[in-house]
């Protein structure tokens, strides 16, 4: 009997000092692991789609290996209509390891344009979920969540047409000079055309021109669009209709009375 | 163990002898728990209560071995034992919250799951309590031995 309890007891403080140490090296590593985003990076897909790349650095400096590092963010809009969902698994990161990893996030522009002309021309913001999970020293799995809003910055925020002023080319034709104006907000330059095309009150296209565009982020745009128009069928009243177009995407027709 | 019984020390002597131990490894403890809770240490902030949670842990435990101690050569000797068992199976899984601890820091919503560390803690401290038993049961067996041959 003595001998057995003895070996329990041998046992059990072995074991005991096993797990604490363990328990407590494996918290302390935690420090010792640093996960920072960097600046992330904007390309475009030959099918239209914008990828936002976010790279991710992972240094594991603590004693044990990391398992089944996920991350995986959604992103809403305001109304929580899901607008993509990205997702990057690391399966180990060893001990010592420094990894950069690409999160990929995916918008299809069209897809965007379809849920509303809104977020061409008005701020706004995305609610985006973020999980991140992973298993500490292989054996203590992790889970961190979290909801923020990014801002959202329209490209073509405050546009609007200007009055047109009137100049006879000849006596058939008259050019119409259309000022526009708008401020990008987006992150990113535009670069474009601008389509306009002119009706009269009866529906009529009387003429169409377009203007190039090219406006750095944060920028506020300042330009007009050259149209050649019959002079007899002008009338007083009618519309524009805008079609806009870029690398990114291509929207239209934004209808805009005028007279 | 039935040697000691048979000739017992003076009770005062005894009772010092058997402070003086109960002081020595709560002290021992003490020191430990100082050690490993430098490693948890850096939780405390994102974990409210946690080194409160730690403490009253130690204190419990320290004071359930201080008894035991003192009371060492009776039965009650394993009673603590036994109590000091099931108090750490049922303060860890209290304190774990069954192991999967829900935290909630500056937005972040932090899931921990030590069921893991907590089924291993759950096992080797029913390790400590067949111990107990078994040592209760000689205790006891010994003491039957000593009543049938004088």
């Amino acid at each position: 009997m003595d001998v057995s309890i003895r070996m329990v007891s041998v046992v059990s403080a072995f074991f005991w000092v096993l797990l604490v140490a363990f328990f407590a090296s494996a918290a302390y590593s935690v420090k010792d692991l640093h996960l920072s985003l960097e600046n992330p990076q904007l390309s475009l897909t030959p099918d239209g789609c914008v990828v936002v790349s976010i790279p991710i650095k992972i240094e594991n400096e603590g004693f044990y290996s990391l398992g089944e590092f996920n991350l995986t963010t959604r992103v809403a809009d305001l109304n929580g209509t899901r607008i993509t969902e990205g997702s990057t698994f690391i399966p180990l990161i060893k001990r010592g390891d420094r990894i950069v990893a690409l999160h990929n996030l995916t918008f299809s522009v069209e897809i965007l344009m379809e849920k509303g002309a809104y977020y061409l021309f008005n701020d706004s913001s995305f609610v985006v979920a973020a999980l991140i999970s992973m298993k500490l020293a292989d054996a203590i799995p992790v889970k961190a969540s979290s909801n923020f809003s990014v801002p959202w910055g329209a490209p073509f925020y405050n546009f609007h047409l200007e009055q047109p002023t009137f100049e006879p080319l000849n006596l058939t034709h008259i050019m119409v000079s259309v000022p526009i104006s708008f401020e990008n907000h987006a992150s990113l330059e535009i670069n474009g055309e601008i389509s306009l095309h002119m009706y009269n009150s009866e529906g009529v296209c009387v003429g169409q021109g377009n203007s190039t565009i090219v406006a750095p982020q944060g920028a506020m745009y300042r330009g007009s669009v050259m149209l050649y128009v019959y002079a007899s069928e002008i009338a007083g009243k009618g519309f524009f209709e805008v079609y806009f177009s870029t690398s990114f995407f291509s929207y239209g027709p934004l209808v805009i009375p005028h007279g | 163990m039935v040697e000691e019984n048979e000739r017992p020390k003076r009770p005062a002597r005894s009772l010092i002898f058997k402070a003086v131990k109960a002081l020595a490894k709560s002290f021992i403890i003490y020191l430990l728990y100082l050690f490993v809770w430098s490693f948890f240490a850096q939780f405390e902030s994102y974990v409210p209560g946690l080194q409160q949670i730690a403490e009253n842990f130690v204190i419990v435990y320290i004071l359930l071995g201080v008894f035991g101690d003192l009371v060492s050569g009776t039965v009650f000797q394993h009673f603590f034992n036994v109590a000091r068992a099931f108090f750490v199976i049922g303060y860890l899984t209290l304190a774990l919250q069954g192991g999967i601890l829900n935290l909630e820091y500056m937005g972040v919503a932090l899931t921990v799951d030590l069921r893991l560390f907590l089924m291993a803690a759950i096992l080797l401290s029913l390790l400590s309590l067949a111990k107990s038993m078994l040592q209760a049961i000689k205790y006891m067996g010994e003491k039957a031995e000593l009543t049938l041959n004088p």
